[in-house]
Formats: structure tokens, C-alpha cells, sequence
């Protein structure tokens, strides 16, 4: 679940940060603002596309390093999102 | 982390500062007098709504370190009211630093009880975070439009920006201007005849008190439009005389023969300078006509050329009047009911100049 996750988190970066470059690998640890690939358009662009494809509200105090500066992180939150989700509606 | 919070009074002298240093790109101290401006503008602005507030952004050392500006707009939607709210001044500190913050004051103000934001004049940063928020750009608003009226002084006047003492050309500038102005056939959108055209309707200055009453009624027609509220629109009226580095202030109201409005317009610059027009409104139908008596005038005033922001009720006139347009910045409009953004893509909402954030003295006044 979580590396299907992953992988659709990864194919949106390639895709829409490295133009469709795959070719340099990016680690999951990676840090997206360090490396220059995510600027502030790009994190909006991350938080609609996580809301949009992963069906999660993000609340304002969620959009941190924390949650979105790597690949593992935003994996992780999505997880939690979705657990607190679930957790809330069972 | 850093959290986004609503601007306070404790804020302002920092939100100077920034102001002074990002946006308005000098070294210089921020004085008292834009302290108080934004204070005014910001937390004792017109149409002050108790849940739509301008936001900051607060570094985890409790500093503040990015600020959106946001003046609520209460507008009309034909009989229906819908609040509204137009993002103003937006700037971060070292933006490229922490990208997280210009993000999440984006997202703080669209996420706010509005039915509708608006942004008038967003740089290619702004438009791209607004459009990653599914924002949508209007493209006729976001023109400017320029009519030169005497090419050798519009052309002194361009280079005058970059190097100042080019304006020492001005005296040079003045009767090559005669001379090509001279005979040409009309209309041509290199230059404007030096003769009034016969049946160019007469236009009269414009008291404060008048300005406010006009400006309610030749909004009316539009499908969307403000609802000022009577006394925030003459202290919007008021405010906006003072830009002084657009130089004085020319406002006046278009009649026909018998002393009938058709129309106003107002605008800024001194002789042999290049106005800045801040709005025209006209009747239906007539905008052509106002446009017309907004040239004569410029032309009588002895201005080079006049520049504005366009407008979907006015381009058709314009087009036939050899107006030239550009893309500078862009109007942006985001809601979460398309039904709200239908009429502004139709050009039936009234946006931009005193229905935005131009009117304010922080564009064009000095502090």
C-alpha cells in the first residue's frame, strides 16, 4: 500500500519538477526544498495534487517541512491522513 | 514550523519594513507615515469584515516574516450578496529560504469565509501559486492598455525612466511632436491629432461627494459589482487623490449637450508626462464617448500618453481607437462555486481600479 502510495508521490515530482527527467535518482529521504526542486508554487501544487488524488483535507498548520519535504514524508503523512480519516468515520 | 496568524497592531512596523525593503526595493527606513497607512488600510480599512482579515506569517522565533494584504469587497451578484476579498499586498522574507511560507499565506487566505477572492495585479509568482489553487486568470482584465497622443515626448518620457536626464529632451521633443501630429490621417495609433474632433463630449471636475455618487451609479449595470457602503466609498474617493508619484490628479465627469452624465474618468500626471488612468466608467453605450472626452482632455492637459489597466466593458471602444495593449500582471479570480466566476469571464463584473486595490495610496504615494 505504502510503496504504491510512494510511487505516485514519485511519478508526480518527476513529472511535474524534473519535466519527466527520471534519470538522476531521487532518494526518499531527499529533501525537496534543499534540493531546489520544490519552491512555494510547488508545494501548492503538491497540496492540491495530495488532496486531490489521496482524498485528504490539509489543514494550514500541516503544510510544513515536516510533512512535504521529502518523498518518506509525505508518504508517512498521507498514511496518517488517511488512517485518521478512516479512524474518524469508523 | 512558523504559524499564520491575523495581522496586529504589534505587526505593523515590521510589515513596513518588509514593505519598504521587497516591494518597494530601497534601503530606506519605513517612516511613521506608511506605518500608519497600513494600519489604516489594513485594520481600520473600509468595509472591515470581523472574519476576513489580512493574515501574517510568524517565524518559529516569533518574528514576522511574510505578510498577504486583504481588503474585504462586499459585492452584489444581480439582487444576491456575496462577500468577497481581494488580496492586496503579498510578500515574504526570503522567500526562496522558506518556500512554506508565501504557501501556506496563500492557502490561509483562499481557505477564508469568502464567497470570493480576488487579486488584481499579481506578479508571475503570485499568478502561478493562484493558478495551482485552481484559480482562474482573467485574461482581459490582466491587460494594460497605452494610447500615445504625442510619440516624441511618449518616447522621451519612456527613456526618462531609465536614464532621468533624457527628459532634458522634452523642449527637443515638443515640436517634433507638432509636426508629426500635424495632417496625418486619423485615426492612427502612433499619435493623436492636436484638433479636438468636433462632437467630443464636454467633461467638467469632480467634487469628492459627486465622484462617490457617480461611481455607484454607472457601476449598476454590472451583472456582479461593488456594494460600497456609502461612506467607505468617499473615504476610498478621498484616499485615492493622494499618489504622488503619479503626479496631480485629474477626475471629471462626461455630459452630453444638455448636461446629462454619460460617464468619468479619472487619472493621474502632470503636463508632458505619461497618465496613469485609474478608472473610466460610462452608461451603457457610451464608453466610447468618455473615452473620447478622457483624450481631449489629456491631449488639452498636454500629457504624452495615457497608460491604464483594461477593462472588458471598455475594449471594444478601445480596439477602435488604436489602443495598444500588453500583459503586465494578471487578475485572478478563485471561488468554490464556479457559478461566481461566470460573470467576470463574461465581463460582466466590475473589477479593477476602485473594485481592487489601486485606489489605495500604498500604489503611487509617497510616505
Amino acid at each position: 500500500m505504502s510503496d504504491a502510495i510512494k510511487n505516485e508521490i514519485r511519478a508526480f515530482i518527476v513529472e511535474n519538477f524534473l519535466f519527466g527527467d527520471d534519470t538522476a535518482p531521487l532518494a526518499d529521504d531527499q529533501s525537496l526544498i534543499a534540493s531546489d526542486l520544490v519552491d512555494s508554487t510547488g508545494i501548492l501544487e503538491m497540496v492540491t495534487f495530495l488532496e486531490e488524488r489521496f482524498g485528504i483535507v490539509m489543514a494550514d498548520a500541516e503544510i510544513v517541512p515536516a510533512n512535504l519535504d521529502s518523498i518518506a514524508r509525505i508518504d508517512a503523512f498521507v498514511i496518517r491522513k488517511r488512517e485518521t480519516a478512516e479512524t474518524t468515520a469508523g | 514550523m512558523g504559524e499564520i496568524r491575523a495581522l496586529r497592531q504589534s505587526d505593523v512596523a515590521t510589515v513596513a519594513a518588509l514593505f519598504q525593503r521587497i516591494l518597494r526595493k530601497t534601503s530606506a527606513p519605513a517612516t511613521p507615515a506608511l506605518e500608519a497607512y497600513l494600519t489604516r488600510l489594513f485594520l481600520e480599512g473600509p468595509e472591515q469584515d470581523s472574519e476576513i482579515h489580512s493574515h501574517v506569517h510568524i517565524r518559529d522565533d516569533g518574528s514576522v516574516s511574510g505578510f498577504l494584504g486583504v481588503l474585504p469587497l462586499p459585492l452584489m451578484m444581480g439582487e444576491r450578496p456575496v462577500r468577497g476579498a481581494l488580496c492586496g499586498t503579498f510578500m515574504v522574507d526570503n522567500h526562496a529560504d522558506d518556500p512554506f511560507a508565501g504557501a501556506r499565506l496563500m492557502r490561509a487566505f483562499l481557505s477564508g469565509p469568502q464567497d470570493i477572492s480576488l487579486t488584481e495585479t499579481a506578479n508571475d509568482i503570485s499568478t502561478t501559486m493562484w493558478r495551482r489553487l485552481r484559480a482562474t486568470v482573467l485574461p482581459e482584465h490582466s491587460l494594460e492598455w497605452l494610447r500615445v497622443i504625442r510619440p516624441a515626448g511618449f518616447i522621451t518620457e519612456m527613456a526618462a525612466n531609465v536614464v532621468g536626464a533624457a527628459r532634458l529632451l522634452a523642449p527637443l521633443a515638443r515640436p517634433a511632436d507638432a509636426l508629426i501630429r500635424r495632417g496625418a490621417p486619423e485615426p492612427r495609433w502612433s499619435s493623436l491629432a492636436a484638433a479636438i474632433a468636433e462632437g467630443t463630449l464636454a467633461s467638467h471636475d469632480l467634487d469628492d461627494e459627486s465622484a462617490a455618487h457617480l461611481f455607484t451609479r454607472f457601476v449598476s449595470h454590472f451583472a456582479v459589482r461593488p456594494s460600497w457602503r456609502e461612506e467607505n466609498l468617499r473615504r476610498m474617493v478621498e484616499e485615492s487623490r493622494h499618489k504622488a508619484t503619479f503626479g496631480a490628479m485629474v477626475r471629471r465627469m462626461v455630459t452630453t449637450r444638455d448636461g446629462k452624465p454619460v460617464g468619468m474618468f479619472l487619472y493621474y500626471g502632470d503636463p508632458g508626462r505619461i497618465g496613469r488612468v485609474l478608472q473610466i466608467l460610462a452608461a451603457p453605450g457610451r464608453a466610447g464617448e468618455v473615452i473620447d472626452a478622457m483624450l481631449a482632455h489629456a491631449n488639452e492637459r498636454g500629457m504624452v500618453a495615457l497608460r491604464g489597466r483594461a477593462q472588458p466593458a471598455l475594449l471594444e471602444a478601445m480596439l477602435g481607437r488604436r489602443f495598444a495593449f500588453v500583459h503586465a500582471s494578471s487578475s485572478i479570480v478563485h471561488a468554490r462555486d464556479p457559478a461566481l466566476i461566470e460573470p467576470f469571464l463574461a465581463g460582466k463584473a466590475f473589477f479593477n481600479g476602485f473594485a481592487g486595490e489601486s485606489w489605495s495610496r500604498l500604489i503611487g504615494d509617497r510616505f
